[in-house]
């Protein structure tokens, strides 16, 4: 203690107290904690033989997906093998006749407004939006312009064009933006066909589908006669399951957790360092297994949705009217959407710039936003790319509903919580103890509309004040 | 993780290998087209126990559907005779070369949009049946301005007074909002036809001596009553008549043969039972094709057997808040309305557009859109044609409403669910197991006010 000049002091001070007291100190914290609402949401299954099969109906016509490009420079290439995610070619995986069509395409750019194909024009090629957006347009009962769909990257206009020897265009189809796009004649198509036995024999297959009774959404139909009278035979039926279903492994997420034996022996009081180590890892390992359930390029949700129930902003920012338009995709008892704090936030600006309050809803305590009553929820793992878009999903959940399940084991060994196992792993010459921590999940949607997901939501778009 | 570059040789035993000693843990058969079937769960269902539902209603002498049909060959439209007889002065004639000579009479003419068919107070000189388009009904109010008293559309007619020979002057005028094409006929050609045929002019005298019976507004039959009476007048005797023939419904049935493999359902059944999970999913199949007749067969389905009165025109065009206040004045208490969800997402969009957020409602654990505190239930089995437009169904439902009831029978042999049944017809000489699966049911409105539609909804249109 240091005299003062100004006068000599009457009681102890508060430096010397402290030497004498137990500071009161915080468990150690983490910024990178989330609310992981898709792991508190989803319903588990606990798989006991480490795979999960979801068998379905038979479908018979093929979803598509969407075709990849490589950039050189200002000319753009088909990557070969993503044109097996065009219906028709929808399997076939010889590189090299795959090669010679990726050849075949000539890239064209369209400015916004201009026309790419006329309604009632010969179709005669296939288009492949590499960049931008196309709004296919038809017209209404009373011949009013209508808008019938939107197409964008990766995605294609006139498959049924390949498969035809002719055609005309149902659609007339009008860029947006800007648009760069990879035609494929028919010519060049049936040239190619014509070279490669395989190549036809597959097309030939993929042909007869057509003609095989299936309903709206390309099961195999189960007949039924309805509404008849008299005696007329009645159609034999049975219900076809698909023959090599989707089997979903389960995935894990792990780390060896270090922790030297003398912090583990001697530092304990009041925290038990091994236990404040070891929690901090399991939240990374949530943060990991949630981002994993969204992001992976196998299981993932956003990378498994089905071509139908993907739908694109018509403007760019989220506007209750795209939300309208995926309630609409996931129209069976949606449970709740998933979307970027960010993302979030420009929907509440697109709501409140057409008056609208949309209530939030109560869940479990939390006031939540919502639209038409399906709750909003946050998840920062939703990616958003560096040019600012990003995505919105909606989902249903549970297993009873035919809507996304998550998968975890039953029982595991050393299990410390649900899925997650924490296992003493040695003690080395260093004297550091090393556990091995692992997380296994998986997530599986039943049925392919349970899930839909709105595309090239544009953040940062704000409205200036009039 | 990221995977090395070169794989180095496994130093234990992958994953592959292992699941083939692991029990895979499997889902049952999972099937895309199972909606919610909300109307299915939404009405009441009446046992009918002799396979026949009879509504007796009071006596009516309002005509039917009114509806006339076209047939369209190219550019050309013809209107098809018989659906003549749907006009209420020709209901229930039946000549049908008089109804072909007065068919060849019509002439087709097109109207642009704004353009008057016929100016109330003008001489009136043609009646139309409207083929393709709308046309609003134009009348005055009090104050002179002018008011739309309705919305007139394909199959309808307009100006039929013409038929009685009255009808000078035209009382309202009838002014064209969409392209429309309409057949004319002039009243010159139809006295001409009415003097070849006296037999139609007859027919058309008793409508109009029908429709000129006492009765109250809804067509039925008048109760006399006498109210607010001094002194001691003579009360009016009265009795409620009823209608001759009523409507009776049968029940109609959707049937199919579910075939299994004896092999299949002997041996196959570890952990799911073969036989039962081919039943569930035609069951379900089934249930799926039963909601879509309910809505969609011709003879009983609820798009085919509307009031006239119940049929409501959008004003522009999609589906807007007052195109749908129109709906729900049209009868007491609805309930739910069914639309489909695309449907449902343009309502949703032109009620952002008004700045209007219609708060959800909680329907049977679920959350759905509402509108006016009534449940807005999807349904994909409303018909959405191809150039987009559809409709959306307004309901009361129940007995002791007066509303829309299902039907289904009372008891089944074999009953696997109410009104579902699934028999076991034998083996076949391939050793193939055969069961009749049928669903029996049908639907029935008690009054004609029961439900309601919003007709020609564009979906998609752009501004």
């Amino acid at each position: 203690m240091t005299e003062t000049i100004t006068g000599s002091r009457l009681s102890l001070s508060t430096d010397g107290a402290r030497n004498l007291a137990t500071t009161t100190k915080s468990v150690p914290q983490m910024q990178g904690i989330s609310s992981r609402w898709l792991l508190r949401l989803l319903p588990w299954v606990g798989v006991g033989g480490g795979v999960f099969r979801v068998n379905r109906r038979v479908v018979y016509s093929p979803g598509s997906g969407r075709v990849s490009f490589a950039d050189e420079g200002d000319t753009l290439r088909v990557v070969p093998p993503s044109l097996g995610e065009l219906p028709l070619l929808r399997g076939f995986d010889d590189e090299e006749v795959l090669t010679g069509l990726a050849q075949r395409f000539v890239q064209r750019e369209y400015n916004a407004g201009d026309t790419l194909v006329e309604a009632g024009a010969d179709a005669d090629a296939i288009f492949i939006v590499a960049h931008g957006k196309v709004s296919k347009l038809g017209q209404g009962k009373y011949g009013d312009n209508t808008v019938l769909g939107v197409v964008a990257d990766g995605e294609h206009l006139g498959d049924q064009v390949l498969g035809q020897s002719e055609g005309t265009w149902g659609a007339t189809a009008r860029a947006d933006t800007a648009v760069t796009a990879m035609v494929l004649s028919r010519a060049d198509f049936e040239e190619i066909v014509g070279r490669s036995e395989d190549l036809r024999a597959h097309v030939d297959e993929l042909l007869s589908h057509a003609a095989i009774p299936k309903n709206a959404h390309g099961e195999a139909s189960i007949d039924v006669a309805a509404g008849h009278s008299g005696e007329p035979d009645l159609p034999g039926t049975f219900v076809d399951y698909e023959l090599s279903p989707r089997e979903y492994e389960l995935s894990v997420a792990q780390t060896v957790l270090r922790v030297h034996s003398r912090v583990a022996d001697l530092y304990n009081e009041p925290m038990n360092q091994v236990e404040e180590q070891l929690r901090l890892t399991i939240e990374a390992l949530r943060e990991r297994q949630e981002s994993e359930m969204l992001n992976n390029a196998d299981f993932g949700l956003l990378h498994n949705v089905e071509h139908g129930q993907r739908i694109h902003t018509r403007s760019g920012p989220p506007t209750p009217d795209d939300l309208d338009q995926l309630l609409a995709t996931v129209w069976k008892q949606p449970s709740f959407f998933l979307a970027h704090p960010k993302a979030i936030a420009a929907f509440g600006r697109e709501a409140s710039h057409r008056g609208v309050y949309p209530t939030s809803i109560d869940v479990s305590g939390n006031k939540v936003p919502a639209w038409r009553g399906v709750p909003i929820y946050p998840s920062n793992k939703i990616p958003v790319s560096d040019a600012g878009t990003t995505s919105i999903l909606l989902i249903r959940a549970g297993e009873e509903s035919g809507g996304v399940v998550g998968l975890q084991p039953t029982t595991l060994p050393d299990e410390y919580q649900p899925g997650l196992s924490v296992r003493f792993m040695n003690v080395n010459e260093k004297a550091i103890i090393s556990y091995l921590v692992s997380a296994y999940y998986s997530v599986a949607p039943l049925v392919s509309d349970a899930i839909g997901v709105l595309e090239n939501v544009e953040l940062g778009r704000h409205h200036d004040e009039d | 993780m990221t995977e090395p570059q070169t794989e180095p040789a496994p130093l234990s035993l992958g994953t592959a290998g292992a699941r083939n000693l692991a029990t895979t843990l499997k889902s049952v058969p999972q099937m895309q087209g199972i909606s919610s079937r909300w109307l299915l769960r939404a009405l009441p269902w009446v046992e009918v126990g002799g396979g026949t539902f009879r509504v007796n209603r009071r006596a009516t002498y309002a005509a039917g559907s009114g509806r006339v049909s076209f047939t369209v060959a190219a550019d050309s439209v013809q209107v098809v005779p018989p659906s003549l007889a749907e006009l209420p002065l020709l209901r229930g004639f039946d000549d049908e070369d008089v109804l072909a000579g007065l068919a060849g009479r019509f002439r087709q003419r097109e109207f642009a949009a704004g353009e008057e068919l016929a100016t109330a107070g003008a001489p009136a000189n043609s009646m139309f049946l409207v083929a393709h388009g709308k046309v609003n009904r134009v009348g005055a109010t009090k104050y002179g301005d002018q008011r739309v008293l309705g919305t007139v559309s394909e199959g309808e007619a307009i100006g039929q007074e013409l038929l009685t020979g009255n009808g000078i002057t035209a009382e309202e005028t009838a002014r064209a909002i969409t392209r429309v094409i309409v057949l004319e006929v002039t009243r010159d050609d139809l006295q001409r036809v009415l003097s070849e045929a006296p037999e139609l002019a007859a027919h058309v005298i008793v409508s109009q001596a029908d429709q000129r019976a006492p009765r109250n507004r809804h067509g039925e039959s008048e109760i006399d009553l006498s109210a607010g009476h001094d002194g001691e007048p003579d009360l009016p005797g009265t009795y409620a008549d009823y209608e001759l023939a009523p409507r009776e419904y049968p029940l109609s049935v959707a049937q199919t043969v579910l075939r299994v493999h004896t092999r299949v359902a002997d041996l196959f059944n570890e952990p799911m039972d073969q036989v039962e999970h081919q039943l569930r999913l035609t069951v379900e199949a089934l249930r799926e094709r039963q909601e879509s007749e309910l809505i969609n067969n011709p003879d009983f389905g609820l798009l085919h057997n509307v009031d006239l009165k119940q049929r409501v025109h959008t004003r522009s065009g999609p589906p807007t808040p007052d195109d749908m206040d129109d709906l729900i004045t049209r009868r007491r208490k609805t309930q739910y309305f069914f639309a489909h969800p695309r449907a449902i997402a343009a309502f949703g969009q032109e009620c952002t557009r008004r700045g209007i957020y219609p708060e959800p409602v909680e329907h049977e654990g679920s959350v759905v859109p509402s509108w006016r505190g009534v449940p807005l239930l999807s349904c994909n089995k409303i018909p959405i044609s191809d150039t987009g437009s559809t409709s959306i169904l307004a309901l009361r439902t129940g007995q002791e409403n007066q509303g829309v009831i299902g039907l289904q029978p009372a008891k089944l042999p074999d009953e696997q669910q109410p009104g579902l049944s699934a028999r076991f017809m034998g083996v076949t000489d391939k050793g193939i197991l055969q069961y009749l699966v049928s669903a029996y049911y049908s639907v029935a409105a008690l009054v004609p006010d029961a439900y309601g539609i919003l007709e020609n909804i564009e979906l998609g249109r752009v501004d």
